[in-house]
């Protein structure tokens, strides 16, 4: 059993080693850490492309499909993974499976499991090999480094023209290891708004997150603070929505939580059938006494 | 500018999952519609119409049956799609290609492309869909062609022939150039949707709407996924609602239950 195993990213490439386990290990390490790959090549046959663009990863990576003929192409989800990977799923007309949060290799067959219906469900499937699978992040260990000899490959042809990239500005926040985290929504009318949910999440000892309009369309947070299927799952003591509607895309990634509130003003918000407790309000009357009562209290 | 297709899908609505009472998935009770993010790919290929001209053709292809159950709300997509802007449909639907997988639908969108000779300058998807979310069919479709692919594209124009398009990657925007013609995928954050006019509405009932069934794509036919299991995951949350006289009365009802939970210390 051979694994082709494709990252853009060291720590991806350690992880997705760690999931092929047991098989034949061939790495394609591609992208600006692509000059890191020596740190990693001793686990397996190293190939090295220092470029980011999809078309000419995905040009190489043919030639090293052809002559490596592995049984499974394996990644950890991510942008350029996922459009190198569906190229190479289509030309070669292999099954490609994403997102999966399990898997296993039973006589020339891959049965593995992911979320469907944005993750209100779970499908298991099975496919017979050659296949692609690209598993979640942070499911499997990453290996420690072993230092090693990569083979560096030319970057294919490509007709696109990278113009540059412009860094996004993140705050660094780990929503994942916070205790309380306060959602905010499009409930909020302004930007400057979001203040009332900061001084919430400040009383409580916690950090402020949002949905994937508030953080990624009218960039009110930075896109790290984004909770969601995809952005990030989080598993808070306490989880605070305010102004969210409940769309299965975010609430999938909340359900680690010990206790959900939901504070929205339509009382038949799908939020309420998912939260433990509900405030039917108008936020920008409840906030305020909310933190006014937690004041009181941390007074007394 | 020559033609514009976009990759339609009536996928499974997940805010109707439905489950049987063992806890697998009752998939014959979950209504579909047109996939959310699709109607940004719409809306995109208006936008560039308007300034480009060319026709917009949607293609969707049917992966969950049965027919006869599935019949409504395919119709509804496709003519939500008509409406929102898109000129004229090809429907693939047929029992025997369904439960489908991404190797059959790629191919048979490929198919139908070259079939009904359409020379698109631009083929324009979502990033992916609200029920398999794979984010896979734009890819392969680009592969199978040989046409250069931008996928993740949070803002698109036309330029001079060129295509240039901002990619939505986890840590960065990057700006991209490809010539005509291309695969794009869109993100939500492309643009705001417009609900369709009553016009729009009234029009889209009279847009041209072809019909294929698995005779007409047979080469394209084959599927390499076995599903074995569907299951809900449950949510079992209390569901209370807190009321109250006043809205000090609610906070402090609210903040009591939060301590006694333990998950707030005051
Ligand atoms: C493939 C895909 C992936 C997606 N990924 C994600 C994701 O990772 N994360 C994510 O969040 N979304 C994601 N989405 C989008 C998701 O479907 C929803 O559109 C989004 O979560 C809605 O955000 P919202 O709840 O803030 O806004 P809305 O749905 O507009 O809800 C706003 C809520 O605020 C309430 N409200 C308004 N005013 C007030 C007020 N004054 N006081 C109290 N309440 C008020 C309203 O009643 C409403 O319920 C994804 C969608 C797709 C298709």
């Amino acid at each position: 059993m051979k694994a082709l195993v494709v990252a853009e990213y060291p720590r991806d490439a350690l992880e997705s080693l760690a999931a092929a386990e047991g098989m034949d290990r061939v790495l394609l390490l591609f992208g600006p850490a692509a000059g890191e790959s020596s740190r990693i090549a001793g686990h397996a046959k190293t190939y090295s492309i220092n470029s980011r663009d999809p078309e000419a990863v995905y040009n190489s990576l043919r030639r090293v499909y052809d002559d490596e003929k592995p049984d499974l192409v394996l990644g950890v989800v991510s942008k350029n993974v996922k459009d190198i990977l569906s190229r190479i799923a289509g030309v070669y007309d292999l099954p490609m499976s994403t997102e999966v949060t399990e898997f296993k290799i039973e006589g020339g067959k891959v049965v593995y499991k992911r979320g469907i219906l944005s993750e209100r469900a779970y499908s298991v499937e099975e496919v017979d090999t050659p296949a692609i699978i690209l598993v979640n992040p942070r499911i499997y260990k990453p290996l420690d480094e072993s230092p090693g000899e990569p083979i560096t490959l030319e970057p294919g042809a490509s007709r696109v023209k990278s113009l540059g990239f412009e860094r996004k500005q993140l705050s660094g926040v780990k929503l994942e290891e916070a205790e309380v985290v306060v959602g905010v929504g499009r409930g909020f009318k302004k930007k400057e708004d979001l203040k009332l949910a900061f001084e919430l999440a400040e009383l409580l000892g916690g950090q402020v997150g949002g949905s994937r309009p508030v953080a990624a369309d009218f960039k009110w947070l930075p896109e790290d603070a984004w909770i969601g299927i995809s952005g990030k799952r989080i598993s808070p003591k306490l989880y605070i929505a305010i102004g969210i509607s409940g769309a299965p895309q975010h609430m999938s990634a909340v359900l680690g939580s010990k206790v959900i509130v939901a504070v929205n003003k339509d009382k038949n918000a799908p939020i309420f059938k998912l939260s433990d407790y509900g405030v039917v309000a108008d936020l920008y009357q409840f906030i305020p006494v909310l933190i006014k009562k937690i004041k009181e209290r941390k007074g007394s | 500018m020559g033609d514009i297709i976009v990759l339609l899908k009536a996928a499974l609505n997940p805010e109707m999952v439905r489950s049987k009472p063992d806890g697998s998935l009752d998939q014959d009770a979950i209504p579909l519609k047109l996939s959310d993010i699709d109607r940004n790919a719409v809306e995109e290929a208006a936008k560039l119409k308007g300034k480009l001209g060319g026709k917009i053709i949607g293609i969707t292809v049917l992966t969950v049956g049965p027919l006869a159950r599935r019949e409504k709300d395919l119709r509804m997509a496709v003519q939500e799609a008509l409406a929102k802007g898109v000129d004229e449909a090809i429907i693939v639907a047929d029992d025997s290609i369904t439960p489908g997988d991404q190797v059959q639908t790629a191919n048979i969108i490929v198919e139908v492309i070259k079939k009904s000779g359409l020379k698109p300058d631009l083929i324009l998807a979502s990033e992916a869909t609200i029920d398999e979310t794979t984010g896979q069919i734009a890819g392969r479709v680009a592969a199978k062609l040989d046409m250069p692919y931008i996928s993740f594209a949070r803002s698109l124009d036309v330029v001079d022939g060129k295509v240039v398009a901002e990619r939505d990657l986890e840590e960065d925007l990057e700006k991209v150039e490809a010539p005509l013609p291309v695969v794009v995928s869109v993100t939500q954050e492309i643009n705001q949707p417009r609900p369709p006019t009553l016009i729009q509405i009234r029009r889209a009932s009279r847009k041209p709407q072809k019909r294929l069934t698995a005779q007409d794509v047979k080469d394209a036919l084959g599927v390499r996924r076995r599903i074995l299991e569907r299951r809900i995951i449950s949510v079992k949350r209390k569901q209370e609602i807190i009321d109250g006289s006043s809205l000090e009365e609610i906070a402090d009802k609210l903040l009591d239950i939060l301590e006694r939970e333990g998950v707030v210390k005051l």
